[in-house]
């Protein structure tokens, strides 16, 4: 397992980094109160996954990114190895899927993976 | 420390490499989507905090991005699956409970939309797309070892200097940073000069960067979709009221200042602009707009409308051209001046007019010891300081000057101020002394209302009832009713109102004006031997020079550099002395200002501990606690016949809306809880006065009361709330003070300069509440001072308001602040 190692030739000014982690929050905080009032009420619409990614990628019917290229792309990865996950985008009222790899360590996959497993041992 | 920054590196050839190290795999960058923008930035962190791109989206306050059309996703806008919301810093992945299948979801509204729980969709695992300051690695790749070593190695430093200067010119390298100039600090004020060439080299760019600075901040002010309320004017001009949204320490409009309002247009209005004056802002924070030309004002149309700020150089041209009239100009002041001014050796010199017999001068109140002596001493010296402290009389003893100088028949006296309010209160005590007083006000300013209208240069044109002047009363009455002039007749009109301007002004005793409208045209072949300016500490030098380049002998500062100073906009500006006033320069030189002594404001409890911390003690009190007893106000003071108390607050703070101010929710709970008791006990709105350093908490407490206000909305809109820097010069029977800052690690910004916390302590007359939290306030010196005051009078207090306790809360040492 290879790790990304973000060289530090020279430390982060811990002045600068304040400031910097202000700023982020503030722009954070911002955006956040910028839509609370908004929306609320909406319906969520087209939240439902299209069958068609269910039927998996052999269908052919979708555009597939660039990550089904590299079968590695998961290994330099916190955590190790990747999970391949289709990520579901708009494009005008067009949905299409991606392939993408997400490491094995990430909360976002780890739930699918407990569930699939349960599933598996039943 | 040792390593050197490589000043090459990077493939900047390629379209899409990083603007900052020139990485360039598609995989590992973003383009920012802000359409102005649409510069590329990678995901590696370098030497700084955040990745290179969440770095740019901090710095520039951009908030979309988009991918490579190489990289794993393809050209894609990153956006929320559900609402469309592009903002990065909302955006986080969730994915389907039992698939693989995961989406973006913004954070604010549709992470917490209930329709969502009920789907196919694992709400509980959602994960931020920025984390740790980087975006997801899984998404934007970081570049590796090898890519990251042949970039070029960025400063944070660096950064920050190439986002400023892409500001005002996003094309701008980062070689561009190294060009002589960009980057340069400014050459810094120093206390003397050889001569007035090297004293404009020093001051010229200074007022240029200020000037640059300025120009940026405004014409970046615009804003869309403003809604506009029409209404017209006495003088049957369009109105156009609006909320135009302010920041702390940003711009804030004043009257007179231009703004230029557009539509773009629709099926039944054609496009439309207009340039305006501000005539006055509402209290509830309105812009009255007044328009320059009536036609074609889509008045039927209420939304939809944009407004920019029309910046004007008018006042920065004056300061340069004042400082070269000073270098080139011998006669622009006396030679003692000259040298005294650059800081050089001069023999003291005694002016030789006859002295009056009495200092005070009729339609003024008597002056007191201290007053006297200023006045006296005042008249017999070329170039005088007087400090005055909160409360002690400075309008009066500079009204009493003027009246003395103007008997002296020296000709004219010009008598100035930074603000026009401050103009226009000397104004009026000079006049009332019946000394003929002409007010000239600046041409956008005369639709702004005054209190001294009568004395105003366009008024008294306007009035002066001769009968030779009916010809120019009959075209200004033409002119008013057809708002045009035939050119014939406007050439006409326009020669008889400056001859009658200029006669007028011939005429008066004293000319009041601001210290940038001295540099008038009107003014242009006035000579004033005699100038007084007051407020004088809020002045810059360059600003003070304006009044003065017209042939000044003698020359009169009021002022007080122990209260706020000149607002300087411009970092690198103020970095470099601009915010140092010539009062306070000319006192580091050694010239002693008069101090008035004796303060008429506030009740003693409420003088001691500025006297003390301020002015060494040397306040003395004019009032007594009997005349500044609130008889009939049963308010819950601690301790009877002391109007004070610190009230310990606890509360959070937190970042306001637009996310650069602050506010604090508990403490404007209880600034309305406080409010509402001083008016059950009978106290009026306009007695009453807030005070916050924070934009943030101001709006949020204005808001507060008038939707929590335990009594009748309308008695709190009546009550002024207002930062410290707006309430100098001012005063109120009672303040409340809410310092909001209230967090172990961070500052507490702007309260931590002494001049503004002590103009915040001086403007109550019979009471003054503090709300903050002592162990934060503590750790600066000058605040653990004044809550280690407030506690051994037992006015540090706690609890509800009708049973408020001695505060036992434990302060913090005091800490050297670096500021
Ligand atoms: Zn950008
Ligand atoms: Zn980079
Ligand atoms: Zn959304």
């Amino acid at each position: 397992e290879e790790e990304v190692r973000v060289r530090s030739k020279t430390k982060v000014d811990p002045v600068e980094e304040a400031d910097f982690e202000r700023e982020l929050r503030a722009l954070v905080q911002e955006s956040l109160d910028s839509r609370k009032l908004e929306l609320r009420g909406r319906p969520a619409l087209n939240m439902m996954i299209p069958m068609n990614v269910f039927e998996g990628l052999s269908s052919g019917s979708h555009h597939h990114g660039r990550g089904d290229e590299s079968d590695d792309e998961g290994a330099d990865e916190e955590g190790g190895g990747g999970v391949s996950v289709r990520v579901l985008v708009k494009k005008g009222n067009k949905q299409q899927t991606k392939q993408l790899s997400v490491p094995k360590g990430c909360a976002l996959v780890q739930g699918t993976k407990q569930k699939e497993a349960a599933e598996l041992e039943e | 420390d040792n390593f050197e920054f490589g000043k090459t590196g990077g493939d900047f050839a390629t379209e899409h490499a990083c603007r900052y190290c020139g990485v360039s795999n598609p995989a590992c960058v973003v383009r920012c989507n802000v359409a102005s923008c649409r510069k590329w930035f990678c995901n590696s962190r370098g030497n700084t905090s955040g990745s290179h791109i969440v770095n740019h989206l901090v710095r520039a306050k951009h908030k979309e991005v988009c991918l490579h059309k190489d990289s794993p996703l393809g050209e894609t806008i990153l956006e929320c699956y559900n609402c469309g919301c592009r903002n990065v810093f909302l955006l986080g992945f969730i994915s389907a409970k039992t698939e693989s299948v995961v989406v973006l979801l913004c954070r604010e509204p549709c992470l917490s939309v209930n329709a969502l729980k009920d789907m196919n969709w694992d709400l509980s695992q959602w994960c931020p797309l920025i984390d740790d300051r980087c975006f997801l690695q899984w998404l934007v790749k970081i570049p590796s070892e090898q890519e990251q070593l042949r970039a070029r190695q960025i400063s944070a430093q660096q950064i920050n200097k190439v986002e400023e200067l892409w500001k005002t010119n996003p094309d701008a390298s980062l070689e561009d940073l190294e060009k002589p100039g960009v980057d340069d600090e400014p050459q810094p004020v120093v206390l003397k000069y050889e001569d007035a060439y090297q004293y404009q080299n020093v001051f010229a760019p200074l007022v240029k960067l200020e000037a640059d600075y300025d120009k940026m901040m405004k014409e970046s002010q615009s804003k869309d979709n403003v809604t506009i309320r029409w209404d017209i004017g006495l003088n049957k001009k369009r109105i156009a009221y609006f909320v135009f949204p302010k920041e702390d320490n940003e711009l804030r409009l004043v009257p007179g200042d231009e703004l230029r309002l557009r539509y773009s247009g629709d099926a039944a209005h054609p496009a439309w602009q207009s340039v305006g004056h501000v005539i006055k802002l509402t209290a509830q924070e309105e812009v009255a707009l007044e328009l320059r030309a009536s036609q074609g004002v889509p008045v039927d149309v209420n939304h939809g409308f944009s407004v920019d700020f029309v910046w004007k150089s008018t006042s920065f041209d004056r300061m340069q051209g004042a400082m070269k009239t000073f270098a080139v100009d011998e006669t622009s002041v006396s030679g003692y001046i000259y040298h005294h001014l650059l800081g050089h050796e001069v023999e003291v010199q005694v002016v030789r007019n006859s002295l009056p017999r009495r200092f005070g001068a009729p339609g003024l109140p008597e002056l007191n010891a201290s007053q006297v002596f200023a006045v006296k001493s005042v008249l017999q010296k070329p170039v005088s300081l007087i400090q005055g402290p909160p409360g002690t009389g400075k309008t009066v003893t500079s009204a009493a000057i003027v009246y003395h100088m103007a008997k002296q028949g020296q000709g004219q006296v010009l008598v100035c101020a930074p603000s026009n309010v401050a103009v226009d209160q000397l104004a009026e005590k000079i006049s009332a002394t019946g000394l003929k007083v002409v007010r000239l006000c600046a041409k956008s300013r005369e639709a702004v209302s005054s209190p001294v209208e009568h004395l105003t240069l366009h008024y008294q044109v306007r009035h002066l009832d001769t009968s030779e002047k009916s010809e120019l009363h009959k075209l200004q009455q033409l002119k008013d009713e057809q708002g045009e002039l035939s050119s014939g007749d406007e050439k006409k009109y326009k020669a008889l109102k400056r001859a009658t301007e200029r006669e007028i002004s011939q005429s008066a005793d004293v000319i009041c004006c601001t210290c940038v409208g001295a540099g008038d045209p009107r003014l242009a072949n006035f000579r004033f031997r005699q100038v007084l300016i007051d407020e004088s500490t809020q002045a810059t030098e360059p600003e003070c020079l304006i009044p003065l380049v017209l042939g000044v002998k003698q020359v009169v500062l009021v002022g007080d550099h122990c209260q706020l100073g000149p607002v300087i906009m411009c970092k690198k500006a103020a970095r470099a002395g601009l915010a140092q006033s010539l009062f306070e320069r000319l006192v580091l030189l050694g010239v002693k200002p008069f101090r008035l002594q004796v303060q008429y404001r506030m009740h003693p409890s409420l003088s001691e501990f500025p006297s003390n911390s301020f002015y060494e003690g040397t306040l003395q009190n004019g009032v007594t606690i009997n005349e500044r007893q609130s008889s009939g106000i049963d308010f819950p003071w601690p301790v009877p016949n002391r109007p004070m108390f610190f009230y310990v607050q606890m509360g959070q703070e937190e970042i306001s809306a637009s996310g650069t101010s602050y506010l604090n929710r508990t403490e404007a709970a209880n600034v309305e809880k406080i409010v509402s008791t001083f008016l059950k006990c009978g106290v009026t709105p306009n007695q009453i006065g807030v005070i916050t350093p924070y934009e943030g908490q101001r709006a949020y407490i204005v808001n507060y009361m008038s939707r929590n206000g335990a009594l009748r909305q309308q008695l709190y809109k009546e009550i002024e709330v207002a930062s410290v820097d707006s309430f100098q010069g001012r005063e109120k029977d009672y303040i409340i003070l809410s310092c909001v800052r209230s967090n172990e690690h961070q500052g507490i910004g702007f309260l931590n300069d002494p001049r503004r916390l002590n103009v915040a302590l001086t403007r109550a007359r019979y009471g003054i509440v503090i709300l903050g939290n002592p162990k934060v306030l503590s750790k600066q010196p000058l605040w653990n001072s004044l809550l280690t005051h407030y506690k051994e009078h037992e006015c540090l207090v706690e609890g509800p308001l009708n049973n408020l306790k001695q505060s036992m809360v434990q302060f913090q040492k005091p800490k050297k602040i670096y500021s």
